[in-house]
């Protein structure tokens, strides 16, 4: 039985020699039906050329390393089964809507940003003194936030975002979600700390709710969930009496 | 991003359809108020019923309309969190709720209007 090949076109930039990315062709063997996008580029790293530059880390969908665009989609490389694709080509590129550094490896600066500006770690007016022991939370208190806990900081939902695609100061799906994460955490006191980064224009306001971010997201943390709930409670926080209270 | 951004996926094409929604009504809006000044100069003046273009233009208005109020109303689930006695209410339960609040008040103002023509 002849051996099952598919052909693997995957970006290649060098800022220093080329003037613009281009598609390179890699014919390569398809042997087991588990392979993954990730799996098809460390074979052509490891066997057909070695200057191939890509992030990956785990190898099992939670660190968040290798979100490349496979076929037009942002997905995590190592979640992306072959089998799924052949006998296509499957198209591998950079991450939409970010800088190239060099071939699949995008430049996140802007996203590490807009993460830090949030404030992503529980904020405490006064810390408890440690005699008092944990903070103790029921399952419910949990659950208030435990979706958009999920979060992996892949950027998957950046580069699906139309929005940031098209206006980068757009605070972006993941940022936010994060943001409502610790808002909603029942140990945390830096709602108003968050509030001016998180209801600015270029806040939950820029978001005109596409949906796309949730679509692509790998984890299930729906970020366009928590962009609309967002607006909400601070359209209710400015309107409703009282609404400035802590 | 390319102009075309959006015909890349069904899932924008889409998007830019219910974002579009907002045009044909408003347009409509607009020749509704023609329609207004119309009856304002008496019966003999105003017969939209008799203007094929305003009724043809009104048929295809209803549909972005219906289009737009069924994709905001679906979303509602996600949009809000309502909570009823320290329990979350499911997405699915507050979308079925307005949908069906949708289907009262038109009933109502299809009522009221009809009545009021009589």
């Amino acid at each position: 039985m002849a051996e099952k090949r598919i052909t693997i076109q995957a970006t290649r930039f060098d800022p220093d020699k080329d003037s613009a990315p281009r598609l390179q062709s890699y014919d390569i063997p398809f042997s087991d039906d588990s392979m993954v996008v990730l799996d098809a580029l460390n074979y052509i790293k490891a066997h057909v050329d070695g200057s191939l530059s890509y992030r990956w880390s785990c190898r099992m969908g939670i660190c968040g390393s290798c979100g490349m665009m496979v076929n037009g989609t942002p997905k995590l490389s190592c979640s992306a089964f072959l089998r799924d694709y052949w006998p296509r080509a499957v198209i591998v590129q950079p991450l939409n809507n970010f800088p190239i550094i060099r071939d699949l490896v995008i430049d996140m600066d802007d996203f590490m940003h807009k993460l830090k500006s949030v404030q992503p770690w529980i904020i405490r007016k006064q810390q408890l003194p440690l005699g008092a022991g944990e903070h103790r939370q029921t399952t419910a208190q949990i659950d208030e936030f435990k979706q958009f806990s999920q979060c992996i900081n892949c950027m998957l939902c950046y580069s699906a975002c139309p929005v940031y695609g098209l206006n980068n100061e757009f605070l972006g799906p993941a940022a936010i979600a994060l943001a409502r994460r610790y808002n909603l955490d029942s140990r945390d006191q830096g709602l108003t700390k968050r509030l001016p980064v998180i209801a600015d224009n270029e806040g939950v306001w820029e978001c005109s709710f596409v949906g796309e971010c949730s679509v692509v997201c790998p984890k299930g943390v729906d970020p366009a969930k928590a962009i609309q709930q967002t607006k909400l409670d601070t359209t209710l926080r400015f309107t409703l009496p009282y609404g400035n209270r802590e | 991003m390319p102009s075309t951004w959006w015909t890349r996926k069904r899932h924008y094409v889409l998007y830019m359809l219910r974002e579009f929604t907002a045009v044909p009504m408003a347009a409509w809006l607009l020749w509704f108020l023609v329609e207004i000044k119309r009856a304002g100069d008496g019966p003999a003046r105003y017969n939209p019923h008799e203007s094929t273009a305003f009724v043809i233009f009104s048929v295809v208005c209803f549909a972005f309309a219906t289009y737009h109020s069924y994709t905001f109303l679906n979303l509602a689930g996600v949009i809000m969190r309502v909570k009823l006695m320290g329990r979350t209410v499911p997405p699915r339960v507050v979308v079925l709720t307005m949908f069906s609040l949708w289907a009262v008040a038109s009933i109502v103002i299809a009522a009221v209007l009809i009545g009021f023509a009589r």
